[in-house]
């Protein structure tokens, strides 16, 4: 262990890479989604009706703070090459005789156009251009029935005789980054794990130092792998503690479950990984190799965990895959205690899957150990 | 120069990690991603019902609702209580709620119904399918309720009509016409498994010639590198950003021919972006952690899937020195939304202007590292 440590420090890498990769990515996350949900997306107004009442209408949806108007044209091809180039994520076309239309009862139609090819800026932009619809016609209803002798609140009843609440359950904001961040932190940090525990054990192998490594254990490889990761596990605990702290404590991310059972799926996870890694290494003892296969690999535990694109939707086939990744366990985990608050038996398979990642890295030991001993590896 | 160059390919080919790296995983990549994004949209997401109007009305609505591709109504619970089990135990991702006096709040003229959704937060996906759909059919019951009353207040049917319909509208997504969330993530993964896989190969490589302390760090050995990095890569970039949307079934209504002009300053301003980088890896395996680290990081920094408005000004700034955040956007704006490469100046341009950028600093480095360090131990 104390040679571990003489490595660790020997070589400023290992520190930099787990500690600074990990205060800036918790930089970089809890920075990036400040505002927590998008609004304000830019869209474009086409006016082809050029009416004194289309000018109007434009300068209400102007004044509505949910709705930013980044351009008037009356060239829809102008709004269009303004959206291929990324500057607007939705056009609002008000037709040509919109207000002929309109005075002669002829329900002018509007039309709105959002891009799909950037999804969140898409969608809210068609939230946006939804409140600018309702505004319109909402506005006319209101003077029709004005006119016929009727109260504001009578008239708010009629325009809407059923209203939808909306709860948000554990994240009543809406807000993107609870639950974004609250996954990927972890996840960088499970990689950290992963890949310099490979690197520790991998680079005895490779330098050929792994003799030297099992004499200083007493030829034990169970105490010389303990002793070389202690050090390094003591680190991730610090890491992910410090993270765990980070979000739900300085952040304010909620939690409305058990903090501790929390804390204690993320060490659980932390433990998997590093598992992870002894099994991996042990499987391919050659680092390189071994090191390319977990970075493939982890890379894909982001998008098979499920918190974007829900697993419920993935193929069947995938969706097996998923439990071989131990971000998913995590992840449902957080689900259970952080969101749902649910009680412990919800977790428990999760918990109980991190820990069979353990035992796994068990059955590669006497290969390992061969390895160790033979260095009948090539070492590239 | 032509030595190097051929060296340098011969070095690639020779590499069974860089192969890995360059050929197997660029190919193969995007195939994985594909399938795990195979269904695109997210249809029967569970949701549990507790009707306590139980009126036909009530039953109606529900009933329209789980015809729906989007929702699965599954649970018929008489109790919140229950249904928060289910949502507890991720059975259902939603639950819907309809209060005792929903029919008769309908059935006053002058009454207001509710209607509680209860969404499951841990995707945004969920709530989107269900809040989206219920909403859309809120909205088309409701003309029905509004015209009943206001044929009631004596107005004829035809008037009510233009009243609640006052100004319809279409509304149509371009684009994406599935809306699906693999059109959306695939071609900005497509461009980001380009710039990694070359960046980390680079790196790799780099690492590797210092272990084997060969001297690679004159000029010729700069541009003759840079050179075989780049018929490797555009050939690879012309398959996976011209042919993959197209044999992947992904949205592509962009020009080949402007695609293809547009990836040729993109692969040089990765490859130097790279060169750059990989002055200070020390050894082939050392830069890894950090460089997977990063792709996360310049996905989300680029604006792609938060929108770039939204990105606080220093990382935006930090997100322009990166040629993927032009790439993908360029390539998203091209392929996808059908942009022509004169729509594209501004990325075009400024992948350009990265590419003379990095290169002048690579050229310092090379130049600093020859002629200051080269005793240096490794």
């Amino acid at each position: 262990m104390l040679r571990e440590l003489h490595m660790m420090f020997a070589r400023p890498l290992y520190l930099f890479a787990s500690v600074g990769v990990m205060v800036l990515s918790t930089l970089f996350f809890l920075t990036l989604m400040r505002a927590g949900s998008a609004e304000n997306m830019p869209v474009a107004v086409v006016d082809l009706d050029q009416t004194t009442i289309s000018r109007r209408l434009i300068h209400e949806m102007q004044a509505t703070p949910s709705v930013d108007i980044q351009l008037v044209t009356n060239c829809y091809p102008e709004a269009r090459e303004a959206m291929q180039k990324g500057q607007i994520y939705g056009i609002f076309v008000i037709r040509e005789g919109f207000y002929r239309d309109l005075v002669a009862f002829k329900r002018p139609q509007l039309d709105f156009y959002v891009t799909n090819a950037y999804t969140v800026g898409g969608n809210t932009a068609y939230k946006q251009m939804l409140t600018m619809v309702n505004l319109v016609s909402g506005a006319f209803q209101r003077e029709v029935l004005r006119k016929k002798g009727m109260t504001d609140e009578v008239i708010m009843h009629r325009i809407q005789p059923i209203a939808i609440e909306g709860h948000m359950v554990a994240n009543p904001w809406g807000n993107y980054s609870v639950y974004l961040v609250s996954t990927v932190l972890p996840g960088i940090l499970g990689l950290i794990c992963l890949m310099l525990t490979i690197f520790a054990i991998g680079f005895e192998l490779k330098s050929r130092t792994s003799h030297a490594w099992l004499r200083a254990a007493g030829g034990n490889y169970t105490v010389a792998m303990i002793g070389k990761l202690i050090p390094y596990t003591v680190m991730y605990l610090i890491l992910g503690i410090s993270c765990h702290f980070m979000l739900y404590n300085y952040a304010g991310f909620p939690v409305y479950g058990s903090h501790a059972r929390l804390l204690f799926g993320l060490l659980l996870f932390i433990f998997a990984m590093e598992a992870l890694g002894i099994t991996l290494i042990g499987l391919l003892p050659t680092l390189r190799d071994a090191l390319s296969v977990a970075a493939l690999y982890s890379m894909l535990g982001f998008s098979l965990s499920g918190f974007t694109y829900p697993q419920m939707s993935m193929l069947a086939p995938v969706k097996a895959i998923t439990y071989l990744e131990p971000l998913r366990h995590y992840y449902l985990i957080y689900v259970n205690e952080a969101l749902m608050a649910a009680p412990v038996q919800n977790s428990l398979p999760n918990m109980l899957a991190l820990t069979a990642f353990m035992l796994a890295s068990l059955c590669v030991a006497p290969r390992l150990h061969r390895a160790l001993v033979y260095q009948n590896y090539p070492l590239k | 120069m032509w030595q190097n160059f051929v060296d340098e390919i011969k070095r690639i080919f020779r590499d069974p990690g860089v192969v890995l790296i360059f050929i197997v995983a660029t190919l193969i990549y995007p195939l994985i991603y594909k399938t795990i994004y195979w269904n695109e949209q997210i249809t029967d997401v569970p949701v549990a019902v507790v009707d306590l109007s139980n009126s036909s009305e009530s039953r109606a609505f529900l009933h329209k609702w789980n015809a729906t591709p989007d929702v699965k109504l599954c649970y018929q619970c008489t109790s919140m209580a229950e249904a928060e089990q289910l949502l507890r135990d991720q059975k259902v991702h939603g639950i819907i709620y309809i209060p005792r006096d929903f029919a008769s709040q309908l059935a006053d003229p002058f009454g207001k119904a509710h209607i509680s959704l209860y969404c499951d937060m841990s995707s945004f996906l969920y709530m989107k399918a269900i809040y989206l759909s219920c909403n859309q059919l809120m909205l088309e019951s409701m003309r029905t309720v509004q015209i009943d009353r206001y044929q009631q207040m004596g107005i004829d049917k035809e008037f009510a009509w233009a009243l609640v319909q006052d100004a319809p509208y279409t509304e149509t997504a371009l684009f994406t016409p599935t809306g699906g969330y693999g059109s959306f993530l695939i071609p900005a993964v497509l461009v980001m498994i380009l710039h990694q896989t070359l960046f980390f190969g680079i790196c790799m490589l780099g690492g590797t010639a210092r272990e084997e302390n060969i001297d690679r760090y004159s000029f010729r050995s700069l541009f003759g590198r840079a050179g075989a990095y780049f018929v490797v890569y555009y050939t690879l970039a012309a398959i996976v950003l011209g042919f993959y949307p197209r044999l992947l079934d992904i949205p592509h209504i962009g020009s080949i021919g402007d695609i293809l002009l547009f990836n040729v300053p993109l692969i040089l301003s990765i490859i130097f972006f790279s060169l750059c980088v990989s002055v200070f890896i020390r050894n082939r395996e050392s830069g890894l952690v950090l460089l997977i680290s990063s792709s996360l990081i310049f996905l989300f920094m680029a604006g792609i899937s938060w929108p770039k408005e939204m990105i606080p000004d220093p990382w935006w700034y930090l997100a322009c020195c990166i040629p993927y955040t032009w790439g993908a956007h360029g390539f998203i704006h091209m392929n996808s939304m059908g942009a022509s490469l004169a729509i594209t100046g501004n990325e075009y341009i400024a992948l350009w202007i990265l590419t003379g950028v990095y290169m002048l600093i690579a050229c310092a480095l090379f130049y600093a590292k020859k002629h200051y360090f080269t005793r240096a131990t490794i």
